[in-house]
């Protein structure tokens, strides 16, 4: 079984972002970053169908040169061969990763592509849904179980006030929650033999890809500062309030 | 949760600014590795920490080790996380390849040191144990018992411990008096005595336990020069490594510790139905060279106790000083001004910056020494690696006395810094101080240290280590003397090394003058020096930092001091290279003149202690 699964180097969210001078964009020097968490759990999920299926895992990023650190760490979890798309994340879009990781799954033809539900970054939840589309080919989302059977994945679904359950003929697209597995750690020998596993890397060209942005940014803000809150009396004064000025009662 | 357990930042810089572990990769050994393998492993190195080993420090400590049926028990959930970190390979990092180790540089080693005593400091002692025990029997074991063992050691299948003190064999461990008897015919030894204070001397997490110890062979000479060292098994193994029945090996009891709850400390008693048997490791009566080749990393390691406990209890105060709010600010006259978090408090924030300087300045000595323990090992250059082991061999024994009771010293500060929530069980903090005190006490007491330090280290090769230390001082402070913001810096530790000299040419006269009144200016010495060397490496980090937050104020068109307080206050980056100036500042100014007052309490010669009638 062939297996693609994608991930992305994102700023680690528990670090503290900042605006740059302008407001045009953000400022990261100096923090770190990581495997997209989501990504992680799809990862996972392709490792272990391999174990149960056999086959290969192939692990797609697209980012800037230090991405391979994040594909060596998918490749040391038990991955054995990555694609680095070079490119600037400031200046692609959404759609503009699904032109790509569409072209790099046409190249590869897998039998399953898992990926995270969305980056913990810009939170856009759009690329699984769009690659889906673009290659005309089923689609399972927030997945939370996956089970492979004839050509054919099972896939439990997280979805509001409860879940669904789907099967998807493959090849197919599935997008992983936090439920679906707990992601392994990368061994030191699990690391020390990702240093020989090929990582290709490709730019956009070579993919025959025209990156077209329809998003752009035209500027960040931050939320306007939380006024101070207002220490009332007695239980009385704060149900006046609570009818009265904040008219949530 | 648990981000108190690391300072990834601080153990970067160190590793890869003021030290430069990249140059190791171009010895043979590091061949292909690069900076990308060294993060990859270090991301995993912290998660593992914070997520499997963190979140059972706490408890483990209530619950503590029982013994039952001549069983110890030691936590349950140690189980599979000392399954997991023998799978993850993190027991023999740096260790030979051939045999299941990951032959990796030993700063990484360290680096994982720190952050895994951190996070469960008496998990820590059953791969502690394991690798310093299978470390001796690859080196010196026959091959033939070596293969068999030491994989199932690193790898996690089999644990170590390592068996030195009985009852009336302390300090004095040359009065060891567990005998060895060669059973006719075999390769095996009868071995009988008892031991006690053994860590990790039992426990259900593997299925078998090694124990190396220290015992005589009927005649030989009394004294160190008549112990041999024997693997003696818990459980007999074949020469396939499957396992037999039980040794002649009896857990007699376990202590109950002021700390380090969760590590079993235990009483062995060899032969008590006079069929325990052994293997003999090396060669009759070298058991305690052995043991020495094997004593800087392991002393190395214990010093790193110091830096990873201490380090926590200050990282958790930092926290705590943000949050807890007391009192307005003393200079405020306001009756009515607010109340302020009491890092607001000149004086909380004296005891932080000492917790700071001296925790950063244990990982800069320790990291140092790592560096100089590899290259002893790896460089290509003969010359080049002794010197690197003269220099390791000068530093250990300040590495590890100064540390660990610095490291003590930290997780009190911390303590107070909490006040009486401190004192209390919920907050943490108490627990490193409980756990770190043994560090100065095992690995030879810290008092021995000084006394190495002094009647040893400052003697090899007749006193050129100490002048080849002194030289290596003397030409970080002259290329630095006119540095354009630190120069008052490297003026302290110019001082501070020149009493400490001067003190250590004096010794050479007062130790024949009255060799009992030298002998009490050793602990002070070891600190002095200690203060020294730290200063030392801290103004160096200073030094590094500096033209590193220019470069950042200059991108950033800060020109003025507002403006530069604003990037540092916006900047990580601009901060953390401005808190290494403040650091080094602080302990120039504060704590590096200890050293130029130490060497005047040894100058003085004062024999009180030894006049009095007790
Ligand atoms: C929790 C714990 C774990 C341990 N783990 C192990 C282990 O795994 N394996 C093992 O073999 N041992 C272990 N030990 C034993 C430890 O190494 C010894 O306790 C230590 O060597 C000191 O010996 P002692 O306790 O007999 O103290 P003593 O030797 O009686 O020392 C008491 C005091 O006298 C001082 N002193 C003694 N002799 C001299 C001297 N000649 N000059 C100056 N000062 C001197 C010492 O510095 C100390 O302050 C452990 C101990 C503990 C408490």
């Amino acid at each position: 079984m062939k297996i693609l699964t994608t991930v992305k180097r994102v700023v680690d969210p528990d670090a503290k972002v900042r605006l740059n001078s302008d407001n045009s964009g953000l400022v990261t020097e100096g923090l770190e970053a990581k495997m997209n968490a989501f990504d992680q759990y799809g990862v996972e999920e392709a490792i272990k169908l391999k174990e149960a299926h056999g086959g290969e895992v192939i692990v797609v990023s697209i980012g800037d040169s230090a991405g391979t650190k994040e594909i060596r760490t998918a490749l040391a979890m038990g991955g054995d061969r990555g694609v680095l798309v070079t490119a600037d994340m400031s200046e692609i879009d959404p759609k503009g990763v699904a032109d790509l990781l569409a072209a790099v799954i046409e190249r590869e033809a897998p039998d399953i592509v898992l990926m995270g539900k969305l980056s913990v970054d810009s939170e856009n939840n759009q690329v699984g849904q769009r690659v889906a589309a673009k290659l005309g080919w089923p689609q399972a989302t927030f997945a939370f179980t996956c089970e492979v059977a004839d050509g054919w994945a099972t896939v439990g679904r997280e979805v509001d006030g409860g879940t669904a359950n789907v099967r998807v003929k493959l090849p197919a697209i599935v997008t992983a929650d936090l439920r679906l597995n707990e992601p392994r750690y990368a061994s030191l020998p699990g690391i020390m033999k990702a240093k020989r596993k090929p990582i290709e890397e490709l730019t956009p060209d070579d993919l025959g890809v025209e990156l077209e942005p329809q998003l752009i940014i035209q500027g960040y803000s931050l939320p306007p500062a939380r006024a101070a809150g207002e220490i009332v009396d007695d239980v009385d004064s704060l149900i006046d309030r609570l009818q009265n000025t904040a008219k949530v009662l | 949760m648990a981000d108190h357990i690391v300072n990834k930042r601080d153990i970067e810089f160190v590793l890869y600014e003021l030290n430069d572990l990249l140059a190791l990769t171009k010895h043979e050994k590091y061949e292909g590795m690069t900076r990308e393998d060294f993060d990859i492993i270090t991301d995993e190195a912290i998660k593992l920490c914070k997520e499997k080993l963190a979140p059972l420090n706490q408890a483990a400590d209530a619950e503590g080790c029982r013994l039952e049926d001549g069983q110890v028990y030691v936590p349950e959930s140690f189980k599979q996380a000392y399954a997991d970190y023998g799978a993850g390979g993190w027991i023999a990092m740096s260790h030979n390849p051939d045999l299941g180790g990951m032959g990796l540089p030993v700063p990484l080693a360290i680096m994982m040191a720190e952050i895994s005593i951190g996070a469960c400091g008496s998990f820590m002692f059953y791969p502690g144990l394991t690798v310093a025990a299978g470390h001796l029997v690859e080196n010196f074991a026959n091959a033939e018992l070596r293969d068999l063992v030491v994989p199932k050691m690193y790898s996690g299948e089999w644990t170590g411990t390592m068996c030195l003190t009985e009852p009336q064999a302390g300090t004095a461990v040359g009065d060891v008096a567990t005998t060895a008897v060669a059973i006719e015919g075999t390769n095996e030894y009868k071995i009988k005595g008892n031991k006690i204070f053994i860590s990790a001397g039992d426990h259900q997490l593997t299925d078998n336990v090694l124990h190396l110890v220290l015992a005589r062979l009927p005649g030989d000479p009394p004294g160190t020069k008549g112990i041999s060292l024997f693997l003696v098994p818990k459980y007999r193994f074949d020469g396939t490594g499957k396992l037999g029945e039980r040794n002649d090996v009896t857990i007699t009891g376990i202590e109950h510790k002021m700390g380090i709850n969760a590590s079993s400390t235990c009483s062995l008693s060899f032969g008590d139905q006079d069929d325990c048997r052994g293997y003999l490791i090396g060669k009759p009566r070298k058991g305690i060279v052995y043991m020495f080749q094997m004593m800087n990393e392991a002393r190395i390691t214990c010093g790193i106790q110091g830096l990873a406990l201490g380090g926590c209890a200050y990282r958790l105060a930092l926290e705590y000083t943000k949050e807890r709010v007391q009192g307005p600010k003393m200079t405020e006259r306001d009756p009515s001004a607010p109340n302020v978090k009491i890092i607001e408090h000149p004086d909380v924030r004296r005891n932080l910056m000492l917790c700071r300087a001296y925790t950063e300045g244990m990982r800069a000595l320790l990291y140092r020494a790592a560096i100089h323990a590899d290259t002893s090992h790896t460089h290509p250059d003969p010359e080049v690696r002794e010197r690197a082991n003269d220099m390791m061999e000068l530093l250990t024994p300040i590495a590890k006395a100064w540390c660990t009771d610095i490291g003590f010293k930290v997780t009190e500060l911390a303590i107070q810094l909490h006040g009486g929530y401190g004192y209390i069980k919920e907050y943490a903090v108490e627990q490193y101080m409980r756990d770190v005190k043994i560090a100065s006490i095992y690995e030879g007491t810290n008092g021995i240290q000084a006394l190495d330090l002094l009647g040893r280290k400052m003697r090899l090769k007749k006193g050129g280590v100490f002048l080849m230390w002194l030289q290596d001082i003397n030409e970080f402070l002259q290329a630095n003397a006119e540095h354009a913001t630190l120069a008052a810096e490297i003026s302290a530790i110019d001082k501070a090394k020149n009493a400490v000299a001067e003190c250590a040419f004096n010794f050479t006269m007062m130790g024949k003058a009255d060799p009992e009144a030298a002998i009490l200016g050793a602990t002070p010495f070891l600190e002095a020096f200690g203060y020294v060397e730290v200063g030392r490496l801290l103004v160096e980090s200073a030094v590094v930092a500096q033209p590193k937050l220019d470069a950042i104020f200059a991108r950033e068109g800060a020109t003025d001091d507002e403006a530069r307080r604003q990037v540092v206050i916006d900047n990580p980056e601009a901060r953390f290279y401005d808190s290494k100036i403040k650091t080094a500042r602080f302990f120039a100014a504060n704590l590096a003149p200890k050293a130029v007052f130490l060497a005047k309490t040894i100058k003085t010669g004062d024999r009180s202690a030894l006049d009095i009638v007790f």
